[in-house]
């Protein structure tokens, strides 16, 4: 498989998780298509990486995954704190913060 | 000792940090006292040590930072940073005499003050312009706690303007100082923030109008601090609503560090410059413009503060005015009014603050024969007065002579038209001298009484100060005019001036 | 030996000054011991300078330098010295008369250390060497008349009246520093040249440089010089249009007028065209390229002020009033002198003008303190008031009789007996007239002898008010005590014998300017003969105004009433002061200044600069723009999304146009 297959099927997983974010109201749905394009990103990090022979992106992948991790475990905390109070993770609700 | 600078600064720093954790007011101002007082004694054994003869930095120190920038920690004095490194340090101690019976968050109030000191000493020292932009952004925020807590009733929108008006042009400064630190970087390929290494190049820049923009910017930057017309809004406002202690050291150290840029950034660059006459004319005019405009705008006030204010505003205006008149007499003279202007201006605030304290008001017409009850206040307000109007004798006198005198050698029509300022800047000073505090006592007022211990013995020293500083200019003035003539060597040779 | 204690004089009252001021409470007789010391002390040095230096026609030179090429310095010529003696008698005398007069003032302390100050300035004046020192000196004196004329800073008036001699002089002060301005600016091209480093031992605004660099100035801008700095001499001098300080100035207490009005302040005007009267002597003497000859001016000025001054004198009731515009007369009698004889004799002029001066200051002074000898008396300043006091204050009576006869200029010419007024007035007309037959322009001529009339009237006038006909009040009234009327009687023997003193005085002075700069004076062109009228005219007029005032003010021959009264336009404008006040006070001080200018200074400021460009554009600019912009947080997490996406889309395709590639 050459590169630009990553790349594309990177694209894809991309394109999905856009498309994800800004379509969906659940907050849980965009918490996942978020991660989505964490993981696109990281595929396309391993890919160059693989093909380049330089170890430099896999580690930056794997620190990509720890941060994702802790996003999605943040994420995900505050939307349970948020269901306690509003009773819903609609976002299109939660909108005391706009002008 | 190598490292008398960083001590002088570090000082204040710690003894801000300890005051803020004080308990008690007695606590906090003895140790805002002691610790004012350490940064003297530091800064009179720096003092006795210059050599007044040479112009190059004394006492410098450099440490690196932050290398990848090419920033970093390089403190040094010359004739131009030494005396008002002499005056933050003569001023913040007797501002915390002056203050000694402050009540309200009394640890924070000093260690505000002592914060303010290591910001102006960390701006009259500093050699390398990132360090220079921190310490001159640092000023600012003591500042506005101090107005913005202990100010006056319309403390909130005083405290704003001051804030945004300075550091909106600090940050027009900023651009043009990254603009010189780009152009350095580029030609010699290494980063680096040393203020003359900038400055120096900055006559490599080929395009005039470039140069221009960049001098612009920076002499906007200072001249807002100045304050210089029509740039001044901020300052009667802020002067009015902020307490006494923290208008002291606004008029008499803030607005110094304007003029200190003037001498170290603005005049090394105004021979190079892409017009240097018309930027010449151009600070002539707003100097000038200042001297009578701010004389006038005191004419008008009611508010005694409010006329202080202009009146720095006016006194301002003659160190633009010398600055840019490019002869070492009066460059050295401008340089002496700044030092002057901060003895004397202290003493005109603090009578305000006196006169507000013990009346309860500061508007002249409200006043009227005070001297009856205030027989020391009056006094020493009236030497204030005195050196403010310009009374030889008094360090103004020989600050104001030397600029008018030697700026007619270049500026003859601004000299002139700077004349016409001297009888009216008379005029209010005597005015509301008289309306205020000689005259029938208003009954109204009731009893007043006159000005504590502590406040009348900070003043006394002041005005001694204002005199010996005005019979004998020699000490500061000579460090003054060798810089002055180092730094005009050049001009001359560029043929700038006729 | 004297000469090296010369700083002394100007230190021992700095001296006394200062421990008065502080110490003053606990000072033997509330502080006036010391400051009479002082300033005996002061006149024992000066009288033992003269008397080293008068034999051998020396000079005294000290020199220090001070700062940025200039100096501080003493020079005691023939000029400075009797100057300083002068100054140091008056003033010692006035000192001792208000031990007595001011016996009853809380404030005394105070009083004697200002006055001490005062005399001190007074002094360094007089024996600066330099412009910029002298300049320095003359403020201080005008900052002491400020605090003395302001002694009773209690009553409003006095308050205003300080402020308004400072102020009003102080317009002259800025013409003076701008004439040292000039002066500098030509003086530092001549010695500092491009470099302006001064050579050492050069101090640029000393007298002595000036003087040997007057003919390497250019004439228009000597003239510009010396006018500026008559300038500052019509300030200090109280010359017209600047003359209505002085007046004013009574607020003070009285020995404060004798103080200003006879031994300081009002003389340095005067004393500083005589000192400086080389450069005025230099400039061109014909009226080129339109620049006029300073002298010239200076006749004019003087003149005119002597006989402006005069009217008013005619009609004021204050004492104290009147004898405050004959001191404006005086001295514009003096700077008659100083321009006319200038454009006739030379720097001789100087010392005719410097005549008449000392022998004023010791007629002026008496006169003010037998006025205060009165007012003490009677408590009042208003000679309706007053009348057939000579019974009751016989010494003060006689004393103020020999003194208005000296003002008056009464003596018997031909056989030269006469009081100080006399000889030293005389010397003025008669020069004047020279100057008419000389430049064939007899208008300051006129102006003396008119004056010189109205001289001799209105002081009558005042002793016979004061002193003759049936007491007007009922006011109790006494003589004053022995330290108040010795002082009286030792002026009043100066008044009337000093006179006899002028032809040495004239000798002594002609010498200084040649003892100065090392160049010969001009011999004296050998003296005009005067016709017997003109020398007889001054004395007849001062006998007809005697006359005129005894008929009507002690006879009362003449119904007044007619005259002095409301309806008669003349002497309302008299009365009001010619509207000075009106018209230098409340329009151009208040009006026009406060009012105007200044208000709409703060118009602009805070409704221009302020509210609208500040407030309004700038600002309310901003806030718009916010207004509009916080309309894209839209609160939809969504649109966020999609604006991030188009973000990048934009960043993905500018890189494109960038940088190219497929």
């Amino acid at each position: 498989m050459s590169l630009y297959t990553y790349l594309l099927i990177s694209a894809i997983i991309f394109a999905i998780g856009s498309y994800g974010i800004i379509t969906q109201r659940s907050g849980i749905k965009i918490l996942m298509c978020i991660e989505l394009l964490l993981n696109s990103a990281n595929l396309n990090l391993v890919a160059f990486s693989s093909f380049n022979g330089n170890a430099t992106g896999q580690v930056f992948a794997i620190f990509s995954i720890a941060i994702a991790a802790a996003e999605a475990a943040i994420g995900f905390a505050i939307l349970v704190a948020l269901f306690r109070v509003r009773d819903t993770i609609n976002l299109d609700d939660i909108n005391i913060l706009r002008w | 000792m190598a490292a008398l600078i960083s001590l002088m600064i570090a000082i204040p720093l710690i003894g801000a940090i300890i005051t803020f954790l004080t308990r008690t007011r007695e606590q906090a101002r003895l140790v805002a006292l002691l610790a004012s007082g350490i940064s003297l004694v530091i800064s009179l054994i720096i003092f006795s040590r210059f050599d007044s003869s040479i112009s190059t930095i004394q006492f410098g120190e450099s440490y690196p930072w932050i290398a990848s920038l090419g920033v970093s920690l390089k403190f040094g004095v010359d004739g131009i940073g030494m005396p008002l490194v002499l005056l933050s340090n003569i001023v913040i101690p007797l501002t915390v005499i002056f203050a000694w019976g402050e009540t309200k968050e009394a640890n924070r109030f000093y260690g505000l003050i002592l914060l303010e000191l290591v910001g102006v000493l960390g701006v009259f020292t500093s050699l390398d312009f990132f360090v220079f932009y921190i310490f001159w952004e640092i000023v600012l925020i003591p500042m506005y706690f101090l107005i913005s807590i202990w100010g006056g009733p319309r403390k909130d929108y005083a405290a704003i303007k001051f804030f945004i008006y300075t550091h909106v042009a600090s940050l027009v400064m900023l651009l043009a100082i990254f603009s010189l630190y780009f152009n350095a970087w580029t030609i010699s390929g290494t980063p680096s923030f040393d203020m003359f290494y900038l400055l120096k190049n900055y006559s490599v820049i080929q395009s005039p109008l470039l140069k221009d923009a960049i001098f612009l910017a920076l002499l906007f930057g200072f001249i807002v601090k100045m304050p210089a017309v029509p740039f001044h809004t901020w300052l009667p406002d802020a002067h009015v609503e902020a307490p006494t202690a923290g208008s002291v050291i606004l008029a008499a150290l803030l607005l110094k560090m304007g003029g200190y840029g003037l001498f170290r950034v603005i005049l090394p660059l105004l021979p190079y410059s892409g017009s240097p006459a018309k930027l010449i004319t151009l600070m002539a005019i707003i100097g000038v413009l200042s001297i009578l405009y701010g004389t006038f705008l005191a004419l008008a006030q009611r508010d005694l503060k409010k006329m202080v204010a202009y009146s720095s505003i006016s006194h301002m205006g003659y160190v633009t005015l010398g600055a840019a008149a490019l002869i070492p007499l009066s460059v050295s003279g401008a340089m002496y009014q700044q030092f002057s202007h901060g003895l004397i201006t202290c003493v005109l605030f603090m009578s305000c603050g006196v006169i507000q304290h013990s009346a309860g008001t500061r508007i002249i017409g409200d006043l009227g024969g005070i001297a009856k009850h205030m027989p020391k206040l009056t006094f020493l307000m009236l030497a204030g007065f005195l050196a403010s109007l310009g009374l030889p004798g008094m360090s103004g006198f020989i600050a104001e002579f030397l600029v008018l005198v030697n700026s007619y050698f270049t500026l003859p029509t601004f000299v002139i038209l700077a004349l016409f300022g001297i009888v009216f800047t008379a005029g209010y000073h005597l005015w509301a001298m008289q309306r205020a505090v000689f005259g029938t006592y208003n009954e109204k007022l009731g009893h007043i009484h006159d000005g504590a211990n502590y406040e009348m013995a900070s003043m006394g020293i002041l005005i001694l100060l204002i005199i010996f500083f005005g019979l004998n200019p020699n000490p500061v003035l000579n460090m003054m005019t060798t810089n002055a003539q180092q730094l005009l060597k050049f001009v001359a040779l560029r043929g700038v001036i006729t | 030996m004297f000469s090296d204690y010369a700083a002394f004089i100007v230190l021992l009252p700095v001296i006394a000054f200062v421990l008065t001021l502080f110490l003053g409470k606990k000072l033997y007789s509330g502080g006036a011991l010391l400051p009479i010391a002082a300033i005996a002390g002061s006149f024992i040095i000066s009288f033992g300078i003269f008397l080293e230096i008068y034999p051998k026609d020396g000079i005294v030179q000290q020199s220090w330098p001070w700062f940025a090429g200039m100096n501080i310095g003493i020079l005691i010529d023939p000029l400075a010295v009797v100057m300083l003696m002068m100054v140091s008698f008056v003033s010692l005398l006035i000192h001792i008369y208000a031990v007595g007069y001011m016996a009853h003032d809380p404030a005394k302390p105070r009083y004697f250390a200002e006055t001490s100050l005062f005399t001190a300035a007074m002094l360094s004046v007089v024996l600066s060497d330099n412009i910029l020192q002298f300049f320095i000196s003359w403020e201080l004196v005008g900052l002491c008349s400020f605090l003395l004329i302001g002694f009773w800073y209690h009553k409003p008036s006095a308050a205003a009246a300080a402020k308004k001699a400072f102020l009003v002089t102080r317009v002259g002060d800025v013409l003076f520093l701008a004439g040292i301005v000039l002066l500098y600016v030509n003086m530092s091209e001549i010695i500092a040249g491009r470099g302006f480093t001064v050579p050492a031992g050069n101090f640029i605004l000393q007298f002595k440089t000036m003087f040997a660099a007057i003919p390497l100035i250019n004439p228009t801008q000597l003239t510009y010089i010396t006018l500026l700095f008559f300038g500052g001499a019509i300030g200090k001098s109280g010359q017209f249009p600047l003359h209505g300080w002085l007046p004013d100035a009574m607020e003070g207490p009285t020995t404060v007028s004798a103080l200003i009005h006879a031994a300081t302040m009002v003389t340095a005007g005067v004393y500083l065209v005589a000192r400086t009267f080389p450069m005025f002597a230099a400039t061109p003497s014909t009226i080129s390229a339109g620049v006029p000859d300073s002298l010239l001016i200076v006749a004019y000025v003087g003149g005119f002020t002597a006989l402006f001054a005069a009217t008013m004198g005619l009609v004021m009731n204050d004492i104290k009033r009147v004898l405050a515009y004959s001191t404006v007369s005086q001295l514009g009698y003096m700077m008659l002198a100083l321009g006319t004889a200038g454009a006739v004799v030379g720097a001789q002029a100087v010392g005719i003008s410097m005549f008449h001066l000392i022998s004023h200051a010791f007629f002026k002074a008496l006169l003010f303190l037998c006025a205060g000898s009165v007012i003490h008396a009677v408590g009042t300043n208003d000679i309706r008031e007053m009348g057939g006091l000579f019974s009751k204050m016989k010494i003060t009576g006689t004393t103020m009789l020999i003194a208005a006869l000296a003002l008056a200029g009464i003596g018997i010419p031909f056989i030269n007996i006469g009081t100080a007024g006399f000889f030293s007035k005389d010397m003025i007309i008669e020069k004047a007239f020279e100057y008419g037959q000389l430049k064939g322009d007899f208008i300051p001529y006129a102006f003396a002898i008119i004056a010189a009339l109205l001289t001799s009237i209105y002081i009558f006038r005042l002793w016979f008010m004061t002193f003759t006909g049936t007491p007007r009040s009922e006011r109790h009234s006494h003589e004053s005590p022995g330290v108040m009327t010795r002082p009286l009687m030792i002026l009043a023997l100066f008044a009337l014998f000093f006179g006899f003193a002028h032809l040495g005085f004239y000798d002594y002075l002609n010498k200084n300017f040649e003892l100065l700069t090392g160049e010969k004076a001009a011999p004296e062109s050998g003296g005009v003969q005067m016709s017997p009228i003109v020398v007889l005219l001054p004395v007849l007029v001062g006998v007809l105004g005697f006359l005129i005032s005894y008929a009507i003010y002690h006879k009362k021959m003449l119904d007044m009433s007619k005259l002095v009264s409301s309806q008669n336009p003349l002497y309302k404008l008299l009365l009001n002061r010619y509207y000075e006040p009106k018209i230098g006070a409340d329009i151009i001080g208040v009006k026009l200044t406060h009012d105007v200018v200044a208000q709409s200074g703060e118009f602009v400021d805070r409704k221009i600069i302020d509210r609208l460009v500040i407030d309004n554009i700038i600002s309310n600019t901003l806030f718009k723009l916010g207004e509009f912009i916080r309309k894209l947080q839209t609160g939809v997490v969504q649109n966020y999304a999609s604006i991030t996406l188009l973000g990048l889309g934009l960043l993905i395709l500018l890189l494109r146009i960038k940088f190219g590639g497929t």
